[in-house]
């Protein structure tokens, strides 16, 4: 009777959370985030702390302007919903609007590189490198490592578009997209927080 | 009524074991609190950016009321998009993230707090 109930309860279960090895690779991966949870910490702490200390460079407002930052957070809020759309449809068991939703996700992501890119050039063209200040080093480390998060992230989709296209749906790459959203969306969390604690009180005068 | 007390240990203890094995994934909730989670988003980051740009609140307030509304779209990200509490048994994810959150406010306030303690002597 609880075999019967076990495997009932067994095909309820998502795909990705069917194996019990693959509910242990979720929680590792849990594990990960909470690590980066604190990278990222101090790099706010040491931004927090440097964002006044300017010497001969600009200061946070000369810096920045909201317009294209506005359009990258916009980029990359939409990609992280239609990365949710994808677990959405992957649940669903539908591969094609999976695999439309994934490459739209990685789409958004490229452009937002792209545009930060861009801006990073802009930026030090007219100001100078992070060896201006405290305050620019301080923004960019933290920036670029985000930014860098987001490139690797890229990569990841477009593997896993791979592994799809080879393997199709199977519970191990089920839990290999699952870890990629999850990825993904806390990117997204981070990115509001750069967005408000670096350009929005920048902006503050 | 204690005559049994084997048997009770381990009526209990299959009674704690299958609570722990409880899935709970919402299967069918559909797209539409993505949607509703997209939505909500949209609509903070231009509230943040609106009171921002146009001084809606004085600058002494503005900081708290904007890391506010970061933390309720984190919060929005958690619960509608990363499927926070699903699983299978105890949510050990939430326990890890309430740990790294605790670590970094940690290293963020107290960061802060020394630098600015350091420049307020001298």
């Amino acid at each position: 009777m609880i075999e019967a109930k076990q495997s009932r309860v067994q095909g309820q279960m998502p795909l990705e959370f069917r194996d019990e090895q693959d509910t242990l690779a979720i929680l590792g991966f849990w594990f990960f985030l909470g690590s980066d949870v604190v990278l990222f910490s101090c790099l706010f702490a040491v931004y927090a702390v440097f964002q006044s200390r300017v010497a001969a460079g600009p200061t946070p407002s000369q810096l920045i302007s909201l317009g294209p930052v506005l359009v990258e957070t916009v980029a990359l809020l939409t990609s992280s919903f239609t990365c949710g759309l994808a677990i959405a449809a992957m649940r669903r068991g539908r591969l094609r609007s999976l695999m439309a939703w994934l490459i739209v996700t990685m789409l958004l992501g490229a452009g937002f590189v792209g545009m930060e890119i861009h801006e990073f050039a802009a930026d030090v063209a007219a100001f100078g490198t992070w060896h201006q200040s405290g305050f620019l080093s301080a923004f960019f480390t933290l920036i670029g490592t985000h930014g860098g998060h987001v490139s690797f992230g890229v990569l990841w989709a477009a593997a896993l578009l791979l592994l799809l296209l080879r393997q199709g749906l199977t519970p191990r790459v089920a839990r290999k997209l699952y870890t990629f959203s999850l990825y993904w969306h806390f990117l997204d969390i981070v990115w509001v927080f750069i967005f408000t604690v670096v350009y929005l009180t920048g902006k503050i005068t | 009524m204690s005559r049994h007390p084997q048997e009770r240990t381990g009526r209990s203890l299959a009674a704690i074991t299958s609570a722990m094995l409880l899935p709970r994934f919402e299967h069918h909730a559909g797209t539409f609190p993505q949607i509703l989670g997209y939505l909500a988003s949209l609509v903070l980051t231009l509230a943040a950016t609106l009171l921002v740009v146009h001084h809606l609140i004085a600058p002494l307030y503005l900081p708290a009321v904007i890391l506010l509304l970061a933390v309720v779209q984190a919060g929005i990200q958690l619960g509608f998009f990363m499927h926070l509490r699903e699983g299978v048994g105890l949510s050990w994810q939430v326990a890890v993230l309430i740990l790294a959150g605790i670590v970094a406010l940690g290293i963020v306030i107290f960061s802060i707090w020394i630098m600015a303690f350091k420049s307020g002597v001298s």
